[in-house]
């Protein structure tokens, strides 16, 4: 087929427009003069002739539409047409385009980062090859009873000895490390392993290499492997780091590698890594390292974990120490991703819920504008438009509004990526690898466009269906039975809205009171957070090699921080509250009666300086503080916990009793309890594990302590105490030098991120419900103009008007918040593992809820009402 | 008739006009109207849109000339590739008219 013709019309078409349109008019004109002149000349009258022309024509409109729609770009031309059109239309109803648009950036916004979010973290593949048969390996035994235990060695060589499930069992030990040498002293986190660790993570080394095998058996020399950022960091990034010796805790080792920034493990700060020699244990413990291994092929992990369940009884048996003792096996992803899978699924859901409401709005919206379109449907349809064509002028419009929706949703996600990345809340894994999700973004999209084209197609359907006569002889005034469907459609729809609402709102409410009672958790003592500051102190050199070494260090850093003009109390502590637990151990009572082999649970144990109680305002429910004269050569003294007190001592008098560290078997001399205080918690703020004991300094020794200071300049203090503190020794690390105030929000950081969350998702379905409510008033309101305009005629006040729109938003709202409640029983139950301090239904925070909810309906539907009792009777009947 | 059927039929029938003779509109529906001895009244419905259609197809052209009653009229005349189509589409009917006739006789 020739093509040049065919361009020419296209460009006569697009771009000479009239003159087409004149000349199809002219030609249309002809025609019919023509036919009137041969009906004329057979005989008719000049007025009959015309008719009959006119009639045979078949109305020239119809005929000029008929070939235009042959012309060649008529679909491009109708397309642009329907754009324009829909542009125009769309403008005109900026509140009903701007709702939808919001919704659905909303909606499409939230979706696409969270679901990012969570693939990134819950999905998104590893950085180590075939990472799904990597696994990790725990000892959990009493007493030490953590679900995430560590091993020792000797159970390490023996698990590796009776292995057959995995590839070569290594194990891992995380520490801080000092740095020392080459710049300032720093600490970093660091990990001890064996020399199997970087085999089993398949991941080569970005320079030099990794551990070999045999690099850790005793004697061997101490390697290093430095992690990317270190190595730019410490090293700027020199190739001819590999081969020298840097100092790490005062002991010199070789650096042989260095690996790249995607290798994180075993936690994501880990930033060197050095060799464990295996010593051959004499005794079971210190309990230091956990495994990691490779599944080998054909074993499933449910195998592996059959098999460290034999070894585990195994080793049981052999070492009568140990209680209940398991070998647990957890997934790489399970361990890394930890506690927020839980918190993760939950925003997934909330997020779920959000987009539904935002598409059932969008729905309601469309189909709302669809009724009053229903007129000008019906006009169109009369006055020769094609049925196909109002649909594709439909499609058009719902196209435009899903994607200008879709757009401003993929601006909102970034948005929303780029925040939550900087924002952080410091233990949420993976958040480095979370990136926005193209087949979320299109998941989400799709949505949004679906929802826009079914909906936008009610007006045609309705248009299809209607009686093009009734309709017109309504006048577009549109109260007619016809409608009665979708308006129960409607009501159906802002009804569920409002139940998902509350929904979402019962899940913010009791996650803000979670945050509310952990907020509250001051950790167990009195002095304000903000108060209270405190240094990590990480004496790693060499030189401080006997406990009396460390304590006239640590006078020297004492008596140093006193001095600095401000500060109100200072002391010194290995254990500091949230979660700053340097050691857990056991206890034992003289006069104790224990079974053979059973042990008093694991407690914190903490070793403090005597003004430590005072510092931190810790109250003391008996007995008297440690004093200085509580020292080496006196009677050895332990203050307890009141949890302590009241679980070992109950009805007793515990002050004079007696305990000792560790078991029975331990060698420890008896310490005598001359102090109660109160409890302070050190494992966690979510924890009930309050019971702790205190030795002094003066009589027991840490190596790595706190400087607890109090000062009622709080921040603004810490640089000058750091500076005082180093000066006692420039060779020290210091670390972690923040308030109490930094340590609590960070302890709440991960709850308080999915409430933030939560509360936000809860905030944007109440108003998309206020919206969803306020719309079917305001449109029932319209429709009822002249029924009111009656009302108010017969005599009806302004009051009763009121009532009457009132009521039934009240009433729409009622449905939806007893469905809504019913809903929110069934699913806070989901949240119950991440509530602290409220069960998960609890009757305040729903009546709360469901009263707000209330409320906010009860607003949405007083201004249309308000709208009514200003119809002016006269106007109103005037309508007809 | 079937409409698809149809309106292959109208092409040929104008191309098949147009061939021996310039003509407008109107003669153009006249003409086929005599020519099948009026089984095909071509409405103007059908008419303008094939008439447009093929002439953007480059097989008509047309120009602005006066009727027989000195009226102005827009006339249609075969151009060199509408010839060449209406070769090709009278191989084409041909082919299908045998066939047709053959297979509604074979029973």
């Amino acid at each position: 087929m020739p093509l040049l013709p065919r361009l020419s019309s296209l460009r006569r078409n697009l771009f000479d427009k009239p003159r087409v349109e004149q000349d199809l008019d002219e030609e249309l004109r002809a025609y019919l003069e023509q036919l009137t002149d041969e009906k004329v000349r057979s005989g008719e009258s000049y007025a009959a002739a015309r008719r009959a022309a006119l009639l045979e024509l078949g109305g020239v409109e119809q005929v000029k539409e008929e070939v235009r729609e042959i012309r060649i770009g008529n679909m491009l031309e109708s397309i642009l047409h329907d754009l324009r059109y829909g542009f125009r239309s769309l403008a005109k109803n900026i509140g009903f385009t701007g709702v939808v648009i919001l919704a659905l950036a909303l909606g499409i916004g939230a979706n696409t980062t969270m679901f990012s979010v969570a693939y990134g973290i819950l999905m998104r593949p590893l950085p180590y090859p075939d990472a799904g048969r990597v696994a990790l390996v725990y000892m959990h035994f009493s007493p030490q009873n953590f679900d995430r235990g560590t091993m020792c060695i000797a159970d390490y060589l023996d698990w590796k000895a009776q292995n057959h499930a995995f590839e070569e069992p290594s194990i891992f030990s995380s520490r801080r490390m000092d740095l020392v040498g080459t710049g300032e002293p720093e600490q970093v986190q660091g990990a001890l392993v064996t020399a199997g660790f970087f085999s089993t993570m398949r991941v080569p080394p970005l320079l030099g290499r990794v551990f070999l095998p045999g690099e850790d058996r005793p004697g061997a020399p101490s390697t290093a492997v430095l992690s990317e950022a270190l190595w730019r960091r410490r090293f700027s990034a020199s190739p001819a780091v590999i081969g020298q010796s840097i100092a790490i805790n005062g002991a010199s080792a070789t650096i042989i590698g260095v690996m790249p920034d995607a290798f994180r493990f075993p936690r994501a700060t880990t930033e060197l890594w050095t060799n464990l020699p295996l010593v051959p244990p004499t005794r079971r413990g210190p309990f230091i390292a956990r495994g990691v291994a490779r599944l080998k092929h054909g074993v499933t992990i449910e195998q592996a974990q059959l098999e460290t369940n034999t070894i585990g009884q195994r080793i049981m048996r052999e070492n009568p120490y140990y209680r209940n003792l398991t070998l647990p096996v957890e997934r790489l992803r399970d361990a890394i991703v930890g506690d927020v899978r839980t918190p993760l699924l939950v925003l997934i859901g909330a997020v779920g819920l959000v987009l539904l409401i935002a598409v059932v709005n969008v729905a309601n919206l469309m189909l709302a504008r669809a009724t009053t379109r229903e007129g000008e449907m019906a006009l169109r349809l009369s006055l020769g438009a094609g049925r196909m064509r109002l649909v594709r002028q439909l499609l058009t419009e719902s196209l435009l509004l899903s994607i200008a929706g879709g757009v401003a949703g993929l601006l909102v996600s970034y948005g929303g990526i780029q925040l939550l990345r900087s924002w952080n809340p410091g233990n949420l894994p993976l958040i480095e690898y979370v990136e926005l999700d193209g087949r979320a973004l299109g998941f989400m999209l799709l949505t949004a466009v679906v929802t826009g084209l079914l909906f936008g197609l009610a007006p045609a359907v309705q248009g299809m269906r209607a009686n093009l006569n009734s309709t017109l002889k309504e006048g577009g005034r549109g109260a007619r039975a016809g409608t009665s469907t979708a308006r129960r459609i409607r009501t159906a729809l802002v009804v569920s809205e409002i139940a998902l609402s509350l929904m979402l709102m019962a899940g913010a409410g009791l996650l803000i009171r979670s945050l509310e009672h952990l907020e509250r958790v001051t950790g167990g003592f009195a002095a304000p957070p903000r108060d209270i500051l405190t240094i990590a102190v990480s004496p790693s050199d060499r030189k401080y090699n006997d406990a009396q070494a460390f304590r006239n260090l640590y006078e020297d850093m004492l008596e140093r921080a006193r001095q600095v003009p401000g500060v109100e109390a200072v002391a010194l502590s290995d254990t500091l509250p949230p979660d700053r637990q340097e050691d857990a151990d056991t206890f034992t009572i003289q006069g104790q009666v224990l079974v053979s082999g059973e042990q008093n649970p694991a407690v914190s144990d903490a070793i403090i300086s005597g003004d430590y109680f005072r510092a931190m305002r810790i109250p003391l429910l008996k007995g008297r503080f440690f004093t200085p004269q509580d020292k080496q050569e006196s009677a050895p003294v332990v203050i307890i916990s009141d949890s302590l007190a009241r679980h070992f001592f109950p009805g007793q008098e515990p002050l004079g009793r007696r305990i000792k560290q560790s078991g029975p078997d331990n060698q420890a001399p008896f310490m005598e309890v001359v102090g109660v205080v109160g409890d302070v918690k050190y494992t966690g703020l979510q924890k009930d594990t309050d019971a702790a004991y205190y030795m002094p300094y003066g009589q027991n020794f840490g190596r790595r302590m706190y400087v607890v200071v109090r000062t009622s300049l709080g921040a603004a203090l810490a640089p000058a105490l750091r500076r005082a503190v180093q000066a006692a020794d420039p060779g020290v690390t210091l670390n972690q030098v923040e308030t109490m105030q930094e340590t609590l929000s960070r302890a709440v950081a991960l709850p308080r991120f999915d409430t933030v969350l939560l509360a936000a998702f809860a905030l944007v379905a109440l108003l998309l419900a206020a919206v969803g409510i306020y719309g079917i008033i305001a449109y029932s309101v319209a429709q009822r103009t002249h029924e009111i305009g009656v009302r108010m005629a017969l005599g009806a006040g302004q009051g009763s008007v009121l009532g009457m729109v009132i009521r039934q938003g009240a009433s729409l709202a009622l449905i939806g918040i007893l469905l809504g409640l019913s809903g929110a029983f069934a699913l806070t139950r989901l949240l119950s593992n991440l509530l602290f301090g409220v069960s998960s239904t609890d009757p305040l925070t729903f009546a709360a809820v469901a009263l707000g909810l209330l409320a906010v309906a009860l607003l949405a539907s007083f201004i249309p009402a308000r709208r009514a009792t200003r119809i002016s009777p006269v106007t109103a009947l005037r309508y007809e | 008739m079937a409409t698809n059927l149809l309106q292959g039929t109208l092409d040929l029938l104008i191309l098949k006009t147009l061939a021996l003779q310039e003509l407008h509109g109107l003669g153009i529906s006249h003409r086929i109207a005599q020519i099948t001895q009026g089984t095909f009244q071509v409405k103007p419905g059908s008419l303008f849109p094939a008439l447009h259609r093929m002439e953007e197809s480059g097989w008509l052209e047309s120009y602005w000339g006066e009727s027989e009653n000195n009226r102005r009229a827009k006339y249609y005349r075969l151009t060199v590739p509408g010839r060449a189509q209406l070769a090709t589409e009278t191989d084409e009917w041909q082919r299908i008219s045998i066939a047709m006739a053959s297979a509604l006789e074979s029973t």
